[in-house]
C-alpha cells in the first residue's frame, strides 16, 4: 500500500506533469482554462443566486435554472480537467498550501448546498418560480452559495500568495 | 438579509486587494539577503524556476520566477548554468531556514528583476 506522499510524487513524475512543469506555454494555457470555465460556473451561480434572493422576480426561477445549470456543468469539464494538471505539476507542495486546502474543503460545501438546494426548496419551486419571494429556505441557501464560492474563488487566488 | 450580503461583499472586496498585497506572505520582507555563491542545480519549472546556491554558510533553495516571465526578461534556462557564479537579492522562507525567494538575479553580468 503506497502511503499518500508516494501517490502524489507518481502523480508529480507523470509525463502530463512534466510536460506542465517544462513546456514555456503548457502551464499559462492550463491556467487560462481553468479560468475561462470557473468564471461561466461561478458566473451561472451567481446570477441564480441573485435571482433566489428576489433580483428580477419576474424572471422565471425554472427558467433560469434549465438555461444556466447545463452551461455550469459544461464549465465542469473544463474546470476540473484544467485543475487537475495543476495540481498534478506541483501535487507536494500544494497540499500542505492552506489557501488550497481550504479551497478544497469550500468545495465540498459547495456541492452539498447545492445538493441540499435541489433535494429541498427547488422540488416546490413551482410556488415561487415567478413574482413573489423565495421561502427562507432557498434564500439562505443562496447566501451560503454565494459566500462559498466568493470563498473558493478567493482561496484559489491566494494560493500563489501564502 | 439584503444588507447582509451587500456588507459581506464589500468587505470581500475590500479584503482581497489588500491580501493580494501581501503577496510573498510565507516570505520575510522585513530581512533582506543578499547571497553570492556557485549554482548546484537549476530547474527552469513551473510554478516558478529554483536553483540551489552553494554559499560559503549553507546551499539556499533559491525560489525564482515562472519560466514564462524568465525568459521574457532575458533570463533563458541556458543562462542557469550549473556551476555558475550567481547573486540574488531576495528574503528567507518564514518556514524554511534554507529556502529563499529571489527578487532579482545577477548572473552571466546581467541582472533580471524576478518580480
Amino acid at each position: 500500500m503506497p502511503s499518500g506522499t508516494t501517490l502524489l510524487d507518481a502523480l508529480e513524475e507523470g509525463s502530463f506533469a512534466t510536460a506542465m512543469r517544462e513546456s514555456i506555454w503548457l502551464y499559462p494555457a492550463v491556467e487560462t482554462v481553468h479560468i475561462i470555465g470557473f468564471a461561466i460556473l461561478v458566473g451561472a451561480v451567481i446570477m441564480f443566486d441573485l435571482r433566489v434572493l428576489g433580483i428580477s422576480k419576474r424572471v422565471p426561477v425554472r427558467m433560469l435554472a434549465q438555461h444556466l445549470l447545463p452551461w455550469a456543468l459544461a464549465a465542469l469539464l473544463l474546470i476540473i480537467p484544467a485543475g487537475f494538471l495543476m495540481f498534478s505539476a506541483d501535487a507536494n507542495s500544494l497540499i500542505t498550501n492552506r489557501a488550497f486546502v481550504l479551497k478544497m474543503v469550500l468545495l465540498v460545501l459547495a456541492a452539498s448546498n447545492a445538493t441540499a438546494f435541489h433535494l429541498g426548496a427547488l422540488r416546490n419551486v413551482e410556488h415561487w418560480d415567478q413574482g413573489t419571494t423565495a421561502p427562507r429556505s432557498a434564500r439562505l441557501h443562496a447566501v451560503a452559495s454565494l459566500l462559498i464560492w466568493l470563498g473558493v474563488i478567493t482561496c484559489g487566488r491566494m494560493i500563489a500568495y501564502v | 438579509m439584503r444588507n447582509a450580503l451587500t456588507l459581506t461583499l464589500a468587505l470581500l472586496l475590500i479584503a482581497v486587494p489588500a491580501a493580494a498585497h501581501h503577496g510573498w506572505s510565507s516570505y520575510d520582507g522585513n530581512d533582506p539577503l543578499t547571497l553570492t555563491g556557485t549554482i548546484l542545480e537549476a530547474s527552469y519549472t513551473y510554478p516558478h524556476g529554483t536553483i540551489m546556491l552553494e554559499t560559503p554558510d549553507k546551499t539556499w533553495l533559491t525560489v525564482l520566477a515562472p519560466p514564462s516571465r524568465m525568459s521574457a526578461r532575458g533570463l533563458p534556462s541556458s543562462d542557469l548554468t550549473v556551476g555558475a557564479k550567481a547573486t540574488v537579492e531576495g528574503y528567507p522562507s518564514r518556514q524554511d531556514p534554507k529556502e529563499m525567494r529571489a527578487e532579482r538575479i545577477t548572473i552571466h553580468g546581467k541582472t533580471i528583476e524576478l518580480r
